[in-house]
């Protein structure tokens, strides 16, 4: 008996150490703070999953694309939604659904699924419309019915289709507020037109070679689409046409109705008799600093070999700062206009969190301010904004500088448009140079040593005479 | 002998059928409550807000959506999302906005300019060059966005004064208009 007795002690002890933990895990998941940093799925859209043959939505992703409050009273459990000022509450195992003072019956329950309620679909159309529209979208079940989508005010807006007839190039352009389509750059090399909503379509793989745009790119912007094209030397000018759903870019060789490009600089090379060079930071601001590497200096001892290079090529160039002194942003946009500088170059060096950022980066003015200059109410373009009357030049100076240090092994080098602090008052073509990333090592070890800073130098200065060039 | 054979067995069945029911019961509290109902929120809202980091590669923004406690007021709501900010991603991407950074004060007015008083660690404890600080301020104002949508201009100063830029490279000393933040 004893025996006996010891095995059921055994046993009962094995259960014990087995069944508590898993009983205490329970309680502690039950009485757990909630989840405040789970990650959930993208921003647009929730999937629809198959429940039981019903395709349902999980309740936090309603929330989510309704932006609304969630609540949930755990001893009955409901969870009530707040969104755009309407309460819905659900149930779980059960089809009721309380729509403010309304009471809905749906065909299936809402059901409790995966650590979530599951709302079937046949739910979303019985929304009121000021609910499942807002200011961020509306709510709609794809074609296939595979996802619940939050479509932006503007709609999508899908890929330009191209057709080259006798004469001309039609752009046409696709979207729900196509018809409100508009030209926001008039320069030949970034023809720019914007359509409200979210990019939807692909840009072309390739073009036809007898067409009047050679590229297309997408320009990035919160709540619309812009489109940029490159149009060819033979195209005298654009109309756009717009309709509900659909806005066409004509490119024309000849003909009448047709708007201007913006103007263009003469033929021949750009004139470039003076390059104003401006070290970043100075005195007491080191910029940048990694592992002995200290922006300031390196930026003064880059500007002085530039300096010497463009000397050499016959180009006179002006240096904001010889020595290590502080300057104000005022002070450097002043002694570049009373050099009357043909382009300025702000160089600096670059630094990031992680040491896997690298490379080059080379902002201009946005190429779109030179067509919707300053301020609304005057028209005029207040001084700090001045640069940007030369964007289209400080895009291409871009382009080239970014080619020259691609060519030069001294990349990855990136073009972006921002309108930066080094060009605030500046009234020429100019670009902020972020010549490397001192905080890659790679990056690092190439431009200090003398060797490295001279090759770099001699990269900025191919890169300002090819935009001299027009290359 | 038999005997005793017989009561281990029992013993061990008895074991296993305890085990299954808790481990049946755990299954069941898993799929029956939802991720919200852990506790009862009746108080307190829970929202989605959409965070934005900065990638890996310093090249763009990474975006992240998190479920967090809905804040009373607007004060409430921007200090929680710059908290969030600064806590750092918790799939892919580092923190953009400098270490330590906190709300001193937010104030929205009928234009829909929202003027953001950040703490002296926002402009002290910045590190970097133009992509550091394009990346701090588009996470910032991405942030503000995507979550603050009466928000359509950001005025942002820094210990209650106006700041020219964080490090010299992307103007402050305007509002920034959150349509130029894509």
């Amino acid at each position: 008996m004893k025996a006996v007795a010891r095995v059921l002690a055994v046993a009962l002890a094995l259960t014990a150490a087995i069944a508590v933990p898993l009983a205490q895990r329970s309680r502690a998941q039950e009485s757990a703070p909630p989840s405040v940093a789970r990650p959930v799925a993208g921003p647009l859209s929730a999937a629809i999953k198959q429940i039981d043959g019903t395709p349902c939505v999980g309740a936090n992703e309603l929330a989510r694309l309704l932006d609304g409050a969630k609540y949930w009273r755990a001893d009955v459990r409901k969870l009530v939604i707040r969104a755009n000022g309407h309460r819905i509450t659900f149930t779980a195992d059960n089809p009721i659904v309380l729509l403010d003072d309304r009471t809905l019956r749906l065909s299936s329950p809402v059901r409790s699924l995966g650590g979530e309620l599951q709302v079937p679909i046949e739910f979303i159309p019985m929304l009121p419309r000021d609910s499942s529209e807002s200011s961020q979208g509306r709510l709609v079940v794809d074609a296939n019915g595979s996802r619940l989508r939050l479509v932006p005010p503007g709609g999508y807006v899908g890929s330009p289709r191209i057709t080259v007839e006798p004469g001309e190039t039609r752009i046409v352009m696709s979207g729900e507020g196509a018809a409100t389509a508009a030209v926001t750059g008039r320069d030949r090399a970034h023809l720019r037109v914007r359509l409200p909503g979210v990019f939807a379509g692909e840009l072309p793989d390739s073009l036809d070679p007898a067409a009047l745009v050679s590229s297309v790119r997408r320009v990035g912007t919160s709540d619309a689409v812009t489109f940029e094209f490159a149009v060819s030397p033979e195209a005298i000018g654009w109309r756009l046409d717009t309709q509900p759903g659909r806005a066409t870019l004509v490119l024309a060789r000849s003909g009448a109705a047709l708007q201007p490009f913006a103007p263009e600089s003469p033929a021949g090379p750009r004139p470039m008799r003076v390059v104003v060079l401006d070290p970043a930071h100075g005195g007491d601001d080191a910029g940048v600093q990694a592992d002995g590497a200290v922006e300031k200096t390196l930026a003064l001892d880059l500007a002085k070999r530039v300096a010497t290079e463009l000397e050499r090529r016959g180009v006179r160039a002006v240096l904001t700062r010889a020595d290590d002194r502080v300057l104000t942003t005022a002070a450097r946009a002043e002694i570049a206009n009373r050099a009357r500088a043909d382009v300025v170059v702000s160089l600096h060096f670059d630094g990031f969190q992680s040491p896997r950022a690298r490379g080059a980066i080379v902002y201009c003015p946005a190429a779109s301010f030179a067509e919707t200059p300053g301020d609304a109410a005057s028209g005029l373009t207040p001084w700090r904004d001045v640069a940007t009357r030369h964007a289209p030049q400080a895009r291409a100076l871009a382009e080239a500088l970014a080619t020259s240090l691609e060519n030069a092994a001294q990349g990855p080098a990136r073009v972006r448009e921002r309108l930066t602090q080094p060009l605030l008052g500046v009234n020429a073509p100019g670009v902020t140079l972020e010549c490397a990333t001192l905080t890659n090592a790679a990056d690092r070890a190439r431009v200090t040593t003398e060797a490295g800073l001279q090759a770099l130098a001699v990269a900025i200065t191919d890169g300002l005479l090819a935009w001299q060039r027009h290359e | 002998m038999n005997k005793r054979r017989l009561l281990i067995a029992l013993a061990v069945l008895a074991a296993v059928v305890v085990a299954g029911v808790a481990g049946w019961r755990l299954y069941r509290s898993r799929e029956a409550v939802p991720v919200t109902s852990m506790v009862d929120s009746t108080q307190a809202g829970v929202r989605a807000m959409t965070l934005w980091f900065a990638d890996d590669s310093g090249d763009s923004l990474v975006a992240e959506t998190r479920e967090m406690l809905e804040a009373e007021d607007l004060h409430g709501r921007v200090s929680t999302l710059v908290a969030a900010l600064g806590q750092g991603p918790t799939r892919r991407g580092v923190a953009a906005l400098p270490p330590g950074t906190t709300v001193l004060h937010a104030y929205l007015d009928d234009t829909g300019m929202l003027t953001l008083d950040l703490s002296r660690a926002f402009q002290q404890g910045f590190r970097g060059g133009t992509r550091a600080e394009e990346l701090a301020v588009g996470s910032l104002v991405r942030t503000l966005g995507s979550n603050v949508p009466e928000a359509h201009r950001v005025l942002v100063v820094c210990n209650g004064a106006p700041i020219a830029s964080l490090a010299g490279h992307v103007p402050l000393d305007q509002p920034l208009d959150l349509q130029d933040w894509p």
